[in-house]
C-alpha cells in the first residue's frame, strides 16, 4: 500500500517537523523508495508552499517553518538517497556574490531548492568568481545560483559568469540570477540563462531546463 | 518659508511653497566628497546640496567630551552616552553579532542573538538607559549649534525591526511557531526601551522624528499582515503613543498589505517607496489623503547607474505627480549611500531647484 503522503505533504506544509519526520520514518520503514518519498512526499508539498507564498496567502514565516520541517524529513532520506546512488536532478551551486552580505533570501532558495529533490552546494555569502568555479567543478554542478542585493554587487554577477567561461565551464552549467535590484534586461546584458523574481519561480525556471 | 517651514507644512500635507528635500541618511563618505573637504557642519551641507533638513551622523566630532568613556575598548554603552561624532541618532543596538565588511567598513547584522528565554538577559548587557543624560545634553547642544532654520530629525526605532533583526528572521519565524510569548517580550522590552527615550527627545529641539523599521522585502512584508497585527502593532504603537512631535515611519519594501494597519500608529509620513516595490501612483491615490509621502526617487538604478539626465527626468516626474497638491517630501527611495554617483546627487539637486515651486496662483 501506498504511504499517505498527503499527509506528510500537509504536516510539511504547515511546518510540523515532528510529523514530518515520524510520517518520513514510517513510508520508509513500509519500504516505499526513498526517491517516491522524497517526490510525492516532500517536493509536492514545497511546491505547494511555493505557490501560496507567490500568491501572497504564505510569508516568510510560514515558508521558513516548511523548509525547517521538509529538512526533518529530508535528514531521514538523504543517506539512503546518497545509498541507492540516486542521481537526483542535478547540483545547484549557490551563493551570494562577493561584496554582498545578504544570506536570508539565498537560505530560503537553498531550502526550496533542496525540497524539490536538487543537491545544493550553499557557498555562503561574500562568495568571489573563483569560489563559484571552484564549487561548480569540484560538485560537478548542473546549476549556478547567484544572487545580490545591493546595486553594487550586481556587476560581480558579470564577473562571475565571466569566470565560468575563462574557466571552460559555462556550456556545462546553468546559471540563474535573482535579487532585489536584479531585472529579466540585466540578466540578459550579463548572459545569465534565467533571473526569477523570488524562490518559487527560481525553482520553476530551473525545471525547465532538467 | 523657511526650510524647516517647509518640512513642517509637507507633513501636515500642506502645500509649502517648494517640494522640500530630506534624506534619511547620507553616508559620511560621500557627504566628504560632496563638500570637498573634511570639515564643515550639517547646515552647511544643507545649503551646498539645498537639503531642508537633517539628522542622521557626520564624520566628525563636536566638542571634547570629557571621562574615561574615551579609552579604547569602551562598551557600546559608553559610546551611546558620550557620541564621538556629530549624530542625532537614538537608536538601540542590534542585539546580535555583528560583520563588518572590510573594504566599506559597514557593519552589518550577522546573526542574531534573542534565540532563546535564557537569551533575553542580554537585554541587561545590551541597552544603555534610556534615562542616562549625557546623549541628549550633548545632541541638545549640536542642535543649538547646528539647527538654525532647519528642520533637524532624530532617528530612532519603534522596535519592530530591533525584534527581527535581534531574533534573526529565521529564529523569528520559528519562534512564532515554537514559542510565540517571546516574540511579544523581545518587542516589548525594545518599544517600551524606545519609549522612554522619546519622552526626553519630546523636551528637546527637535523638529520630527523618524522611525527606522524595516519589516518588508521588495515582495512584501516579513511576516503575514495577521501576524503584523498580532505581535507587531501593539508594541510599535506604545512606542509611537509617546511621540508627540511630527514623525516619519521608514520601512524598506512594499508596504501595502500592512498600511492600513501601519498607518493607525499615527505618524504624519511614510517614507521611502521604493519604485522597484511600491507604485507610487497608487500610494498618492489612494493613501495621499492620509500620510505625506517622504521619498522615491530611485537607488536600484537612477541614482546609482543612471545618468544626470535620467535623473532629472525622473525628479521632474516626481514632484508632477506626488508633489500634487503638497504632502511630498523629496528624497532618494533610501538614503543616499556612497555608491551613488556625484553627478546624480547634484543632478538631483538642481532638479529640485529647477521643478519644485508650487504655482500659487
Amino acid at each position: 500500500m501506498m504511504p499517505n503522503y498527503e499527509e506528510l505533504n500537509e504536516a510539511v506544509i504547515v511546518g510540523d517537523r515532528d510529523k514530518v519526520a515520524e510520517l518520513t520514518q514510517k513510508a520508509i520503514d513500509e519500504g516505499a523508495p526513498p526517491r517516491e518519498v522524497l517526490d510525492k512526499g516532500l517536493v509536492v508539498a514545497m511546491d505547494e508552499v511555493g505557490r501560496r507564498y507567490q500568491t501572497g496567502e504564505f510569508y516568510f514565516p510560514e515558508m521558513l517553518r516548511a523548509a525547517r520541517s521538509m529538512y526533518s524529513g529530508l535528514d531521514l532520506l538523504r543517506p539512503m538517497l546518497a545509498a541507492s546512488k540516486d542521481e537526483g536532478r542535478g547540483t545547484v551551486v549557490l551563493g551570494t556574490v562577493k561584496g554582498d552580505l545578504h544570506d536570508i533570501g539565498k537560505n530560503i532558495l537553498g531550502a526550496l531548492f533542496e525540497g524539490a529533490g536538487y543537491e545544493v552546494v550553499d557557498i555562503g555569502i561574500d562568495a568571489n568568481p573563483q569560489k563559484f568555479v571552484d564549487a561548480v567543478k569540484e560538485h560537478e554542478a548542473k546549476f549556478v545560483l547567484m544572487s545580490a542585493l545591493l546595486t553594487t554587487t550586481m556587476e560581480e554577477m558579470k564577473k562571475t559568469i565571466l569566470a565560468l567561461a575563462d574557466a571552460g565551464v559555462r556550456e556545462s552549467v546553468v546559471v540563474g540570477i535573482g535579487g532585489a535590484p536584479v531585472t529579466e534586461q540585466f540578466s540578459q546584458e550579463i548572459g545569465a540563462d534565467f533571473y526569477a523574481t523570488d524562490a518559487a519561480s527560481a525553482v520553476a525556471k530551473a525545471r525547465e531546463f532538467n | 518659508m523657511t526650510p524647516r517651514e517647509r518640512v513642517l507644512a509637507a507633513l501636515n500635507r500642506q502645500v509649502p511653497d517648494r517640494v522640500p528635500w530630506v534624506e534619511n541618511d547620507i553616508e559620511e563618505s560621500l557627504q566628504v566628497r560632496l563638500m570637498g573637504k573634511a570639515e564643515y557642519t550639517p547646515p552647511e551641507l544643507c545649503e551646498k546640496l539645498g537639503l531642508d533638513g537633517f539628522g542622521y551622523h557626520f564624520p566628525f566630532k563636536g566638542q571634547a567630551v570629557a571621562g574615561q568613556a574615551l579609552q579604547a575598548g569602551e562598551s557600546y554603552k559608553d559610546s551611546y552616552y558620550y557620541p564621538q561624532k556629530v549624530t542625532f541618532d537614538f537608536f538601540p543596538p542590534w542585539i546580535a553579532e555583528m560583520g563588518s565588511d572590510p573594504s566599506t567598513g559597514r557593519t552589518y547584522v550577522k546573526k542574531g542573538l534573542l534565540t532563546s528565554r535564557d537569551s533575553l538577559e542580554l537585554f541587561e548587557e545590551f541597552l544603555p538607559d534610556p534615562d542616562h543624560p549625557a546623549r541628549y545634553e550633548q545632541v541638545q547642544k549640536w542642535l543649538e549649534e547646528y539647527r538654525g532654520d532647519y528642520a533637524v530629525f532624530a532617528r530612532i526605532r519603534l522596535g519592530a525591526a530591533s525584534t527581527i533583526e535581534s531574533m534573526g528572521l529565521e529564529q523569528f519565524a520559528y519562534a512564532l511557531m515554537d514559542d510565540p510569548g517571546l516574540v511579544h517580550e523581545v518587542h516589548r522590552r525594545f518599544s517600551e526601551w524606545t519609549a522612554r527615550v522619546v519622552e526626553h527627545l519630546n523636551q528637546m529641539d527637535f523638529d520630527f522624528l523618524w522611525a527606522n523599521d524595516d519589516i518588508a522585502g521588495n515582495l512584501g512584508p516579513f511576516m503575514s499582515p495577521a501576524d503584523f497585527r498580532e505581535y507587531f502593532i501593539p508594541h510599535m504603537k506604545v512606542a509611537a503613543d509617546a511621540i508627540e512631535k511630527p514623525w516619519v515611519y521608514h520601512s524598506d519594501g512594499n508596504l501595502f498589505p500592512v498600511l492600513p494597519d501601519l498607518l493607525t500608529l499615527g505618524m504624519n509620513a511614510v517614507h521611502p517607496i521604493q519604485p522597484a516595490a511600491m507604485d507610487i501612483e497608487k500610494m498618492k491615490a489612494e493613501y495621499g489623503e492620509q500620510a505625506c509621502i517622504v521619498g522615491n526617487i530611485d537607488l536600484d538604478y537612477t541614482l546609482t547607474r543612471g545618468t544626470p539626465d535620467e535623473v532629472d527626468a525622473e525628479v521632474k516626474r516626481r514632484i508632477e505627480v506626488v508633489g500634487r497638491g503638497g504632502g511630498y517630501i523629496i528624497s532618494s527611495a533610501n538614503s543616499l549611500p556612497d555608491y551613488c554617483k556625484e553627478e546624480n546627487v547634484w543632478a538631483m539637486s538642481e532638479a529640485i531647484k529647477k521643478y519644485g515651486l508650487y504655482n500659487r496662483d
